[in-house]
């Protein structure tokens, strides 16, 4: 009976892995500045776009930001149960349902992690034999929380520091529209590259999906093959999920950046790319969310532009309540389970 | 961009140009139509109908701007140039606005013929055309350099919107000066004369507004270090 509630449940944590990276690439908007600038027909933007996220993801599946996830964010010597990696699923889905429908927008790294750290809390709390402060990985957990601070600090910095170096040497010497945009149309295809580069990574620091498979994975739930079988399933379906969901939320955004010059799009994408690639590295899940809406940010102080510091300050706001609501709600569920005897 | 005539440009000439060279055409053109509408209303300040008519007669064909236009327009849909698209288009109906205000101007003033009242009145409403003038070539100055030098489209357009406010204060001096004759206001003459000046005007505002939105491309395409 336990055996089959086991295989049952672990049917279920991957198809839930499936969805979640279905919703990684349904969510992803990457590509609005390359429709928008009409680089490529809108059908063959999804499909490259597709494949390159998909291509990010299970080339660095292996380990990275899957395997801070699934593994070395938990203390020394302890695996996720089942019902732990339902707990983090669920809430995480349940606190990114509610912000979506309050229009708050969440970033579904923080509420991931927030989870983990309330259900392994929770769990060292009822079991008597595991020490709270041994549960987490601390080290992992808090080089994780200050990258969240630092990643958007830094592509705020990168945007900033790319936008003046290239409008010193280039761009304020470009005089004439007709330069102009001859200059902008050579930098459509250099576009085409920043997003691609752009979307490997988001591909590639898209953790959650992959951390839940390698969560299975280190408990031996799944063996090796099996799990790159289930992260190019992971993959496929993120690429799925930006040619079948995304389409909507990236053909609205790209006729919103009609009047965006694809210097500017590269400047952008290249700089997130850029932090999402370190924090890859090392294997840091960070809020891509979170790191463009700095790296506009950048772009706009360093064109002088007006900053609605009133929005930011409010999307700040729900960013830094991400991780504790996350946590207390995972907290709640997970001891739901344990009160009825589903560690 | 070779020196086209512009009133003798068929298809395929204009099929070859490119969607800068097809403005800066237009507005040579409209620029071209506004110099003789002003030159219209200067005959017909000297009284000399004849000439004047002429003039009206030739600010009020409109071939071979039509077809400039009708050009520029399947050019610009089929662009794949995305981000200055809408105001490239903008920028061209702003230019042909011009033409609209000038051919309203044209027609209205064939319909009556009139003896201005006085010397001093026919002086300060030549004064008044000749900033006309210079605002009109100043703004076709300004189109021309959107392509190659934004910086100096927005010093000309700063010029133009001086000639226009010194235009505002020759513009009070007439009507004060029209409301003071001893005619009655439902003249035909008092009419006329009021109208010509408010439509002169009207242009001149049109073509300040138009350097103001130059203004505003320089502002937007300009990058500075």
């Amino acid at each position: 009976m336990a055996a089959e509630l086991s295989s049952i449940l672990v049917i279920v944590l991957i198809v839930m892995a499936i969805s979640l990276a279905f919703s990684i690439g349904a969510n992803d908007e990457t590509l609005s500045a390359l429709v928008g600038a009409r680089v490529v027909k809108f059908k063959i933007a999804l499909i490259i776009g597709g494949i390159a996220i998909g291509a990010g993801m299970i080339s660095f599946s292996k380990g990275f930001v899957a395997k801070t996830v699934g593994a070395d964010i938990l203390g020394e010597g302890i695996t996720y149960t089942y019902f732990m990696l339902l707990t983090v699923l669920v809430s995480s889905i349940i606190w990114l349902v509610v912000g979506s429908f309050a229009g708050i927008p969440l970033s579904s790294t923080h509420s991931l992690i927030g989870s983990v750290f309330g259900v392994l809390i929770v769990y060292a709390l009822f079991q008597g034999d595991v020490n709270p402060e041994t549960a987490l990985n601390w080290t992992k957990l808090g080089n994780v929380v200050l990258s969240w601070f630092l990643s958007p600090l830094f592509g705020f910095l990168v945007t900033f520091i790319l936008f003046k170096v290239i409008a010193k040497f280039y761009l304020s010497r470009l005089k004439g529209l007709n330069q102009i945009e001859k200059s902008e149309r050579n930098f459509k295809w250099i576009l085409l590259l920043a997003v691609i580069f752009a979307e490997i990574w988001v591909g590639a620091n898209s953790g959650e999906a992959l951390g839940i498979l390698y969560g299975l994975f280190d408990k031996g739930s799944l063996n090796l093959t099996e799990y790159f079988f289930y992260a190019v399933i992971c993959a496929i379906f993120a690429g799925i999920g930006i040619y079948v969901a995304a389409r909507y939320v990236i053909k609205n955004l790209a006729s919103q950046m009609i009047d965006t010059r694809p210097s500017e799009g590269i400047i952008l994408q290249t700089s997130s790319a850029i932090i999402l690639m370190i924090a890859t590295i090392f294997g840091l899940p960070i809020s891509h969310s979170h790191v463009i809406v700095f790296c506009i940010l950048g772009l706009s102080v360093a064109q002088k532009k007006e900053v609605d510091y009133k929005s930011l300050g409010k999307m700040g706001i729900f960013w830094i309540l991400t991780f504790p609501i996350a946590a207390l709600l995972a907290g709640l569920i997970y001891s739901g389970f344990i009160y009825f005897g589903l560690p | 961009m070779e020196d086209l005539d512009t009133n003798e440009v068929d298809d395929k000439k204009l099929a070859k140009l490119s969607i800068d060279e097809l403005t800066r055409l237009f507005s040579e053109n409209i620029n071209q139509q506004t110099l003789k509408l002003i030159e219209g209303i200067e005959f017909l300040v000297d009284e000399n109908f004849e000439k004047f008519m002429e003039s009206m007669k030739y600010v009020i064909k409109t071939n071979t701007e039509v077809n400039i236009k009708k050009k520029f327009e399947s050019k610009i849909f089929k662009s794949k140039l995305m981000f200055s698209k809408a105001d490239r288009l903008k920028l061209f109906n702003k230019i042909n606005d011009i033409k609209n205000i000038g051919e309203f101007l044209a027609n209205k003033m064939l319909l009556y013929r009139i003896v201005f009242p006085d010397d001093t009145f026919k002086l300060q409403m030549l004064d008044i055309l000749k900033s006309l003038k210079i605002i009109s070539n100043e703004i076709s100055e300004a189109v021309k350099l959107i392509g190659s030098d934004l910086s100096k489209a927005h010093v000309v357009c700063e010029n133009i919107k001086e000639v226009r406010r010194s235009m505002r204060k020759k513009e009070w001096k007439l009507i004060t000066r029209l409301y003071n004759y001893d005619m009655d206001y439902l003249s035909r003459t008092f009419l006329y004369l009021k109208e010509l000046i408010e439509t002169i005007m009207m242009l001149a505002d049109h073509i300040k507004n138009f350097s103001e939105y130059i203004q505003f491309l320089a502002t937007k395409y300009l990058i500075f270090d």
